[in-house]
Order: structure tokens, then sequence, then C-alpha cells
């Protein structure tokens, strides 16, 4: 009790401090125009910020017990802030730094949590982990059948695929209200060429090797997986390549594209041409004017400041510039 | 005071709830997030991380956060399960084949500590497209009747329609609410 009054400038202290700290970072914020938001003005700011929050941390054990309560909660709140700085400043951080800075903040939230546990009697942090009584909502559930729930074979729904499954050698085509805003999907295809003339919801595309797929506008994602030696000449909103290596995608892609475990990938703009497309687009809602081909995240490259290895921009002069020809012939 | 009872106290006038929204990549989660929010749906890209919206909803304010659900993301899952009070999993209800997939990464979501008594809320999105599966389809491939460790419930919606999301979002908010906000 006798400390309390200490305990009490101390921590006044300490807010008077961190709100020096704050002003300091919000005045320098503002001399710095908005385009001027970089990494090094950003990388300086969260030093102050994660100091500040590892300086309470090692005054936890100088505190009297019933102030640990609150004053765990201001760690929390200000962990949780730097948390949210680091993601509201994202769209300047490259990939690896995003996660580095959040390492960090992780580590600070870890130590809390431990300090916690360790200096407040009771511990935990627990409404979530109260235990329940069993579920009322699981009343009219517990009614339906039980055969078949253990069973989660996929192959259960492949009826419901739809597209083209194990095939060599073919020319393939489907059209128009065949794929209006259907999922389809393209697997285990070796030297085919596979037309897709219309409007699709999403498209997978697995297991191909040295195929050519000339698709319409895809609503949301294509899928493109363990493709190998591939062209692939597709507008979609979003891009998703996994495991695949030496492809080259002519692409319109109005959001961004991804690949992960890739290799070798070139990419080009979408140049596909076919009666009906400007159609077709209208009818997907894709918006033609927006087109991000050329900006691919690579969840595998991490430095950053070095463009990806795995992707590059297809040379202007290897550039096939007119499919008409390709439609109706086999790749090889 | 306790050290839990003022805790209590301060989510209580505050009326906090921590919401994690996970699944599979593609799956629907952060296009749910901006619809929620009011936000354009058309410019969404893969998230390469995760974002965060803080929202007022019927007086409650909620912390949403959408976590990428990339492969090589998913081992960062675990850095946001601390006091969540519920889980939002999101099924692309058109994706028939990884939904193998996707009930094992639920399944292995709630033998998390961390999650245990959290709200579980299903959401079977994209219901509007033509290839969707039922929900019935969905609840036995993700064998949602063998759990008896959560409160959870399955909803049938779809983010571009926006049909549904509310209902199955306030289920689940006064699901957390009368746990966490009775006590005392
Ligand atoms: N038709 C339809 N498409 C949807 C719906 N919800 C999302 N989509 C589309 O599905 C694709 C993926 O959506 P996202 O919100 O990026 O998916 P996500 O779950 O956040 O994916 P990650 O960030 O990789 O984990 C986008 O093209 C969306 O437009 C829906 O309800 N109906
Ligand atoms: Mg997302």
């Amino acid at each position: 009790m006798s400390d309390r009054h200490s305990v009490l400038e101390r921590l006044s202290r300490r807010d008077a401090q961190r709100l020096e700290k704050l002003q300091k970072a919000h005045k320098a914020r503002e001399e710095v125009d908005a385009c001027n938001e970089n990494e090094e003005y950003f990388s300086g700011a969260f030093k102050i910020k994660s100091e500040y929050i590892e300086d309470l941390l090692n005054q936890i054990p100088t505190l009297e017990t019933n102030t640990l309560p609150s004053h765990f909660d201001s760690i929390k709140r200000d962990v949780n802030e730097l948390q949210k700085y680091v993601v509201t400043s994202s769209f300047f951080l490259k990939e690896f730094n995003m996660r580095k800075y959040l390492g960090i903040v992780q580590n600070l939230q870890t130590k809390c949590y431990e300090m916690e546990d360790r200096y407040v009697p009771r511990k935990k942090f627990g409404f979530s982990k109260k235990k329940l009584p069993k579920s009322h909502d699981q009343k009219q559930n517990s009614l339906d059948e039980r055969d078949g729930a253990a069973k989660k074979d996929s192959n259960k729904w492949d009826e419901k695929l739809f597209g083209f499954d194990s095939i060599e050698n073919k020319v393939l085509l489907l059209q128009n209200d065949d794929l209006f805003q259907r999922d389809v999907a393209l697997r285990n295809l070796k030297n085919c060429t596979i037309g897709l003339k219309g409007v699709m919801g999403t498209l997978h595309l697995t297991n191909l090797e040295s195929c050519v797929v000339l698709t319409g506008p895809v609503t949301s994602s294509v899928f493109i997986e363990k493709c190998n030696n591939c062209r692939i000449i597709t507008a979609c909103q979003q891009l998703r390549m996994h495991t695949s290596n030496k492809c080259d995608i002519y692409l319109h892609v109005t959001s961004k594209g991804i690949v992960e475990d890739c290799s070798e990938i070139r990419t080009a703009p979408y140049n596909l041409q076919y009666e009906d497309l400007e159609k077709h687009f209208n009818m997907s809602s894709l918006d033609k004017s927006c087109n991000n081909w050329d900006r691919l995240d690579d969840f595998n490259w991490l430095a950053p400041d070095i463009p990806s290895p795995n992707w590059s921009v297809l040379d202007v002069t290897q550039r096939v510039n007119n499919w008409n020809d390709w439609w109706s012939k086999i790749p090889l | 005071m306790g050290f839990l009872t003022i805790l209590k106290k301060l989510r209580q006038k505050e009326k906090e709830m921590r919401i994690l929204m996970l699944g599979l990549d593609n799956a629907g989660k952060t296009t749910i997030l901006k619809r929620f929010n009011g936000e354009p749906i058309d410019t969404i890209s893969p998230t390469l991380g995760f974002n965060i919206k803080t929202l007022e909803h019927r007086g409650f304010k909620l912390n949403i956060w959408d976590v990428g659900g990339q492969k090589s993301l998913r081992s960062y899952w675990k850095n946001y399960f601390e006091s969540t009070d519920g889980v939002a999993w999101v099924v692309d209800s058109a994706d028939a084949r990884r939904l193998s997939d996707c009930a094992r990464e639920l399944h292995s979501l709630l033998r998390e500590e961390r999650l245990a008594g959290a709200t579980l809320l299903v959401l079977a999105n994209k219901a509007d497209l033509p290839g969707a599966l039922t929900v019935q389809q969905i609840k036995e491939a993700l064998d949602l009747d063998s759990i008896k460790t959560h409160h959870w419930r399955i909803v049938r919606c779809s983010a571009v329609t926006g049909e549904n999301l509310l209902d199955g979002m306030d289920w689940m908010l006064d699901d957390i609410a009368s746990r966490i906000f009775t006590l005392d």
C-alpha cells in the first residue's frame, strides 16, 4: 500500500512518456506526406513502439500485484495497435518484412501472455475458454443419419465435376450455355488443346502436361495446380497458381495473381480473340480496362526489392500474337 | 476485484468481440468481410497476410480477423487464436473436390485448446453458384454432427448476393453474447 503512490506516479509518468512518443510519431508523420509512406519511416516508428512495449514488459516484476491487470491490459492494447499498424502498412511493406514485423509483434504478445501466466495469480485470459454445456443447436441435427459421415472420400463428389478428365492428344471444346457461371475442371490432360468459349464461375486446371488452354472470362478465380509446359490464355478476377512450372500465362487479371511453389512461369497480356468475347466480358462483369497481368505475388519469394526468380514477363518477341489457328490443333 | 472480473467488466462495457474468419484459400473470406462492411467486392486479391476490420453492429464492437487460407499461410493461423470468441469457418460450396481438405483443416482447428469454447459458424458460401452443394451435403462432408465441443451452426450464404450473411452473423453474436456478457 505504502508505495501505491509511487506506482501511480510511475504509471502516469509512463503514460506521459507514451503520449509524448505518440505525439512525436504523429508529428513526424505529418511531416512526411502520403507518398513518403515508406519502409524507412515505418521501421523507425515500429522500433519506437515495440521498444516501448518491451519496456512495459520489463517493468512487470517491479509492479504491485493489484496494478498488474490494468498494466497487462494496456500492453495488450499496445500490442494490438502495433499489429494494426503493421497491417495497415501492408500496401508498402514487402511480404518478407511484413512477416518479420508480425513475428516481432507475435513475440511481444507471447511474452506478454507468458508473464501474465507467471505474475497474475489465477492467470489465464479466459472467457472463451469456459467449458460449455452441450450445444442446444445440435438437437435438430442429431436426427440426421450418421452413415457415410465417417468417410469423406472426395471421390464421392466426382460426379459433380464438370469439364474434362484423363485425356491425351485431343482437341476439346466447350461453349456458351454449358459453361455459364459453372465451376469448370480440367484434370489429368496431356498434349490437348482445350477451348472454353464462354463465361465461367471458377476454373480449375489440375495436372496438365503440354496443353494449350484458351478461355473466355472467368468471373472469380482460376486455379492452376501441377501444370507443366502449358500455355494458358485466360481472364479472371483472381489467379491462384500452385506447384507448376514452365508455363506461359496470357493473362487478364483484375485483382492480383499469386504463385506458390512455381518456377519458370512467364506472363503476357491476354490477347485472345473470338466472336462473342466482348459479350462474354460484359456478362462476366470483369473490368476490361483493369489488368494486373505483370504483378504476380510469389508466396515463396520473401526478399524485398528483388523480383521473384520464379516468374517473369514473357519477352514481346516470344509471344504468340494470334491464337486463331490454335483452337483446332493439338499442341505437339 | 480479481483480474478476470476486471477484464470481464471491461469487455462488458465495450461489448467487444473478437471473430476469426478462417477457411481454405478462395473460400470467400475477404469478400464476406468486405460485403459485411459495405465495401466493393470486385477488386479483392488473394490475401497475403491478414485483414482486420473493426465494426459496430447491433451495439457490439466486432474485431474481425480475416486470415489468408493459402497452404503456406495455414501454419500462421495459430498466431490469431488467442482470446477468440467466435470462429467463422468459410466454405466454398461449389468446390466439392476440396471438401475433404476442408474437413481435415476444420477438425484440426477445433482441437486447438485456445479455441475451446469459441462459437463456430460454418458459412456455406457461394450458394449463388449453380454447382453449389446443399447444406446437408456440406454438413456430411465436414462431419459437423460429430462436433460436441463447440456451439455450432451452418448457414448457406453468398457474399455476392449478401443472402443470409447477417442471419449467420447474428446467430453467432447472440451465442457469444449469451456466454460472455451475462456472467457475474
Ligand atoms: N459466386 C460467388 N463468388 C464468390 C463468393 N464469395 C467469394 N467469391 C469469389 O471467390 C473468389 C475468392 O474470394 P476471396 O474473398 O478472395 O477468398 P478468400 O477466402 O479470402 O481467399 P484467401 O485470401 O486466399 O484465403 C473471388 O473471386 C470472389 O469474388 C460468393 O458468395 N459467390
Ligand atoms: Mg482473403
